[in-house]
């Protein structure tokens, strides 16, 4: 706000930044007897091993049905991971993922369609989304505050026209499907067996990318940039660079996500990339976590099993059920649900130690109303890092 | 001749629903900083009131009236109750909250209403009149004069009442405002109230055009926010102008550019905004805002 007396603002601006240095070893102490457990060597080669091991085994043992839930919670995993980049971890809202995905997925049906090396086609699929996020995000990011989530809400709203008037290239209100993907001979997999494998290593490939990206040096400008963009401005990084960067990555991923929705549904039509669904991503990468790597994968379970579970009861239940439990996150646990064992176990920590004075009502970060400026900004660091 | 005067009519009184809901923006945001993407899903639980109201029998000016009681207190409870633990905090997540909110009164709406397009009572006879040689509808008139009575009036709360003074105080600086000893909380209820009411004057007016369903005004959220780029978030009047320019170009293009056509209109807004936020960021009439650190 403007309005802060001149005084205490650069207390604040460096308080903001010492709790975004230090927040990594407070987080360890707190937690020191579960880090010295992930410390050790066998623990932390062990476990990815396990986990890769688990995730190649899977496929083989599930239903042709469970393998394509997972496919497609994958698919739209790595959607939500691309949304996070630029809001979880930058802090601009957007509400047009949607149409990266559905860019990416025309993409890539055009170019099969066409007959095209499959490998053109991927890389296609990443450059066209990316370039056209670029193009967005250099305008939109101009304008400072809100300014992407108010032009990136017409994405949805005009790609789905557009979509339909470029019948030359989108087969119109039909839409393209494209089957691309076939077990290959001699492999004895099916095809749905198959197409998971293909989306756990694409999914998995830019899953690790993308959590090297947000540890490393462009991951602390954005968190800098979200945290307070004129103190990224006073440490000489450019708040605007950084927004275009992310957006752009984001659109990246957005259209890998695009090729692998072709690869599990294989058919897109105007409907993919309508309105709802790219609110429907923004709620579900709030409920599963916004500026978290696992939370991604939480949203994009949340994206496809929450429909999947109310289409069974009420299928116009969706929304209002989506909007109360988006809402109901935002009050409860603003870290969603990927904060969830963390916030428990605060609370078990403090109810026998606050039990002799009134203890309070919620967790910290859950009441982000009260309070000074320094402290908020801790208990922000705390609920996403 | 007469076919541009006629679009050039109808683009205006488009526009004012328009400029309606972006006003309402503005208004929200002047108060409270953020930006509230629910604002045209209340609008549209009005409409629906107002169309509960009349298939219940009340005749439609009292029906509108009394649907507009219910949106200033719908909006003023939203305030209190949903946004006001947010407003403090970080403005990312009170969008989300108001985004969230969107989504819960469209899911609501129609799960109690279904998605199924419904027939909505006109104000204005569906009558044309000569005017000079060319013949404009009387809805496009009416439409535009209603919505500009209501901008003055709301201008005149603002400029020549005391209320409008106090609303005026909190927008410019809620501390000092509450230091005077003004109860900030409810003057921001009051603000949320009126933006609520005049989103509920835009919906009934433009809800006979394009049918009532719970996602009626969705695209015009997508106009409003455009021209509370285009205006500039400082400046009610450029928004308001923003808006009828955007109305009058889309409908121009859709007729007379073929390749946009009546599908594509909506992407004259957004290659607008395009040019507007590479040549001058602040807005047509906005001033630069500067943040000290």
């Amino acid at each position: 706000m403007a309005s802060s007396p001149k005084t205490s603002s650069p207390k604040t601006s460096a308080s903001k930044t010492s709790a975004s240095t230090t927040s990594a070893p407070t987080s360890s102490a707190t937690t020191s007897s579960a880090s010295s457990f992930r410390q050790r060597p066998w623990v932390r080669w062990g476990a990815p091993l396990l986990l890769v091991a688990g995730l190649a085994v899977l496929p083989l043992v599930m239903t042709e049905g469970a393998n394509d839930t997972l496919a497609r919670i994958g698919v739209f995993a790595v959607a939500v991971l691309g949304l996070n980049v630029v809001m979880g971890y930058t802090g601009q809202v957007s509400l047009g993922q949607i149409f990266f995905l559905g860019l990416g997925a025309y993409v890539t049906a055009y170019g099969v369609q066409s007959g095209w090396n499959i490998v053109l086609v991927f890389v296609l699929t990443c450059l066209i989304p990316a370039v056209a996020g670029l193009v967005v995000a250099l305008a939109a990011a101009r304008l400072g505050g809100l300014a992407i989530a108010m032009v990136t809400i017409a994405l949805p709203i005009v790609g789905v026209p557009l979509a339909k008037r470029l019948s030359d290239f989108t087969g119109g209100s039909q839409g393209l499907s494209a089957r691309f993907v076939e077990a290959p001979e001699g492999s004895g997999l099916y095809d749905d067996q198959w197409q998971l494998y293909l989306v756990l290593v694409i999914g998995g490939i830019v899953f690790l990318m993308t959590s090297l990206l947000v540890r490393g040096k462009y991951g602390r400008a954005f968190a800098i940039v979200k945290g307070n963009e004129n103190v990224a401005s006073s440490m000489g990084i450019s708040p605007y660079r950084y927004k275009v960067l992310a957006f752009t990555i984001a659109s990246l991923i957005g259209g890998v996500s695009g090729f692998l929705y072709m690869v599990v549904v294989q058919y897109t039509s105007p409907e993919t990339m309508s309105f709802g669904h790219s609110i429907e991503l923004l709620v579900a990468m709030v409920i599963g976590g916004a500026g978290s790597i696992v939370g991604s994968l939480l949203g994009g379970a949340f994206y496809v099993i929450v429909p999947d579970v109310t289409n069974a009861i009420d299928p116009s239940l969706t929304a209002l059920l989506q909007g109360a439990l988006l809402l109901a996150v935002l009050f409860v646990l603003p870290g969603g649900l990927v904060s969830l064992p963390r916030a428990l176990m605060r609370r078990l920590r403090r109810s026998p130690a606050g039990r002799g004075s009134a203890a309070p009502p919620t967790t910290p970060s859950s009441t982000p109303g009260s309070g000074t400026a320094a402290e908020q900004s801790e208990t922000e660091r705390q609920g996403h890092a | 001749m007469g076919k541009f005067v006629q679009l050039v009519v109808d683009g205006l009184s488009t526009g004012s629903v328009y400029a309606a809901l972006a006003l309402a923006i503005v208004l929200v945001h002047q108060a409270t900083g953020l930006i509230n993407f629910a604002q045209g899903g209340m609008a549209v639980l009005s409409a629906y009131a107002v169309w509960w109201l009349t298939n219940r029998g009340l005749p439609l000016v009292a029906a509108i009236l009394v649907a507009i009681v219910l949106s200033v207190v719908f909006g003023a409870l939203v305030e209190r109750w949903l946004m006001r633990r947010f407003e403090r905090g970080d403005p990312d997540t009170a969008v989300v909250v108001t985004i969230g909110l969107l989504t819960l009164i469209t899911g609501f709406a129609g799960w109690l209403w279904t998605y199924n397009n419904q027939q909505f009572p006109s104000l204005f006879p569906l009558d044309t009149v000569s005017f000079l040689g060319v013949s404009v509808s009387v809805r496009s008139l009416g439409t535009t004069a209603v919505i500009v009575v209501a901008m003055l009036l709301l201008q005149g709360l603002f400029v020549g009442t005391k209320l409008g003074l106090a609303l005026r105080a909190v927008a410019i600086n809620p501390q000092s405002a509450a230091f005077c000893g003004l109860p900030v909380g409810r003057l921001l209820m009051v603000g949320w109230g009126l933006a609520a009411a005049l989103g509920a004057v835009a919906a009934v007016l433009v809800a006979p055009q394009l049918t009532l369903t719970p996602g009626m005004l969705d695209n015009a959220l997508v106009y409003a926010l455009a021209a509370v780029i285009l205006g500039g978030l400082t400046s009610p009047i450029g928004v308001v102008i923003a808006a009828w320019i955007i109305g009058i170009l889309e409908n121009l293009a859709a007729v007379y550019v073929p390749f946009i056509g009546f599908d594509l209109k909506v992407a004259v807004p957004f290659i607008l905004i395009f040019v507007v936020l590479i040549v001058r960021p602040q807005g047509l009439f906005g001033r630069k805002t500067v943040v000290r650190v």
